[in-house]
């Protein structure tokens, strides 16, 4: 029984290894980090909370409109993926699961491809104009599709679209069909068996959904970069800033752990905000 | 419950529509003979393909995305694998707690751990380059092949493992022979969910590599000047890698039944 335990702890080492050496070591440093400063292009180590006075004094503003549009994308993006997975599940018959397929296929889309796509999509001599100038709907391009909020949103729940499909008819497969019919035998309305029945089950999903396109969305750069235009910045730009020609590591470590924290709240709430409408009653 | 209606088919229909319509678009404009993106098409070319082959530094990133890929693959699964398979040997509560452990990378948004890996080389005094990378692509790929194995463990049968080591086998030998063919499948998928996420990155690899280029640098540098065809063709190539890697596997799956 030693012998097998002492084995476990070798197989774990490899693992464990990458986790410490390569995660929570960084993201431990980086951490400390944000309580230092920065004297004439150096590190120092410190003990202040300048940082975090900064990020929410000097940077509310693309905080706020970062928390906005990752809300906005989020809530967006799971209803949709709820739908579509729920279509998939139980209303498609057995086109279902290839419906799924091609959907998931999207996956290997990649992530600067999407990006860029919009980009040539929504551009003022792009595909969308053009299309529609051929077609004589428009006879001058409409230069407003792209570097606005509404292109930051599109593109990335484009992106999380398919991430936040697959937990969520991860928890749809497992619904039996037992407790459906059962319900409708009670007497149970399409309306009450959804209430009481898919939604419990599908909540561990949906919760997942939220919470990967809500972080993505709220700690990406390249998106608002690329289509979001110069009055849009997302915190994310600043963050990035930070070890680029700023090279203001401590401002970029409070900014970030200011995000995570925030996010993490946000999840949170709705994780609470879900269970409490989709318990069983 | 009964099938849909119209409005449900319509639904479906749209977000598909949404989905796999870019992509098709991106595809379509590798061919077009047009120097801009829009309609419309002059014409089809396999230009934009020569064009690339001949840039100077497509090439060289390349040849970095394939070492980083292969690597990570080949890393993240075996140390993924190794920890599933002792998180299954152990309690439920340990086992989840580890797992959980194991998995919290993947929460992080990659622009963050990026940031952080970064510094942290820097205080370190570690120079920047493919092994950085390949480090840093380890943290956001082993949680995937962890999860992936323990869903396999946690329906596994230790019966046959056991009567294995009962009838004389070694540890070792009881794993190649016994465990390793039961979940395979589940091994491959993992290994090609690894190499796929790590071709695909960007932001981590961006802020860990230092001056090298992989395949989506080299792409950021040129989409950065504008809009080009040329980079609808190392898209393309980069979507049919990664959809290549996971043919492979499911050949690899098959091929031993």
């Amino acid at each position: 029984m030693r012998d097998a335990r002492s084995l476990a702890n070798l197989m774990l080492l490899p693992s464990g290894l990458i986790l410490v050496a390569f995660f929570l070591l960084p993201v431990s440093y980086f951490f400390v980090v944000s309580f230092w400063r920065v004297r004439s292009y150096k590190l120092q180590a410190d003990a202040t909370l300048d940082q975090y006075v900064e990020v929410f004094t000097g940077y509310w503003v693309p905080l706020l409109y970062t928390f906005a549009v990752a809300l906005a994308i989020a809530l967006a993006v799971t209803l949709i993926a709820f739908g579509f997975a729920f279509y998939c599940r139980f209303r498609a018959g057995r086109y279902g699961m290839p419906l799924l397929f091609l959907a998931l296929l999207t996956l290997f889309g990649g992530y600067l491809t999407k990006i860029y796509t919009w980009k040539t999509i929504l551009g003022a001599e792009g595909i969308l104009n053009s299309a529609l100038m051929l077609t004589g709907l428009t006879d001058a391009p409409i230069t407003a599709f792209l570097f606005n909020p509404v292109a930051v949103v599109i593109t990335l729940a484009h992106y999380t679209l398919p991430i936040a499909i697959l937990p969520i008819f991860g928890s749809l497969r497992g619904i039996d069909e037992v407790p459906l019919d059962a319900a409708r035998d009670l007497g149970a309305g399409p309306c009450r068996s959804f209430r009481d029945v898919v939604l419990p089950q599908a909540w561990p999903g949906l919760v997942t959904a939220f919470a990967l396109t809500f972080l993505f969305a709220a700690g990406d750069y390249v998106t608002p970069m690329l289509v979001g235009g110069p009055n849009t910045s997302m915190i994310g730009v600043f963050i990035q800033s930070q070890f680029g020609h700023r090279v203001d590591a401590p401002l970029g470590s409070a900014m970030s752990f200011t995000v995570i924290a925030l996010s993490l709240a946000v999840i949170l709430g709705f994780a609470g905000t879900t269970r409490y409408f989709t318990r069983v009653r | 419950m009964r099938r849909g209606g119209i409005l449900w088919h319509g639904f479906a229909g749209l977000v598909l529509l949404f989905m796999l319509t870019p992509l098709f678009i991106l595809v379509l404009f590798c061919f077009s003979r047009n120097a801009l993106l829009s309609f419309p098409i002059a014409g089809f070319t396999l230009d934009w393909f020569r064009k690339l082959f001949e840039h100077p530094q497509f090439w060289p990133s390349l040849r970095n995305s394939l070492i980083i890929t292969v690597t990570v693959g080949v890393v993240s699964t075996v140390a993924g694998t190794m920890a599933a398979l002792a998180t299954a040997r152990l309690r439920r509560a340990w086992s989840i707690s580890l797992t959980l452990l194991v998995t919290l990378p993947v929460m992080l948004p990659p622009l963050m751990l990026g940031v952080a890996l970064l510094s942290y080389f820097a205080s370190i005094g570690m120079r920047l380059g493919l092994p950085t990378v390949i480090m840093s692509h380890l943290v956001f790929t082993q949680p995937f092949v962890v999860a992936i194995v323990a869903a396999r463990m946690a329906s596994f049968d230790h019966a046959a493992v056991e009567s294995a080591r009962d009838l004389g086998a070694s540890r070792l030998r009881a794993f190649f022979n016994v465990t390793l063919p039961i979940i395979r499948p589940s091994v491959i998928g993992a290994a090609l969910i690894a190499m796929a996420l790590s071709l695909d990155d960007f932001v981590v690899t961006l802020f860990t590599i230092g001056g090298g280029s992989t395949l989506p640098i080299f792409m950021w540098g040129m989409l950065r000047k504008g809009v080009d065809p040329t980079i609808n063709v190392i898209a393309v190539l980069l979507m049919l890698l990664s959809i290549g890697i996971s043919l492979v596997g499911l050949r690899a799956t098959r091929y031993r039944g």
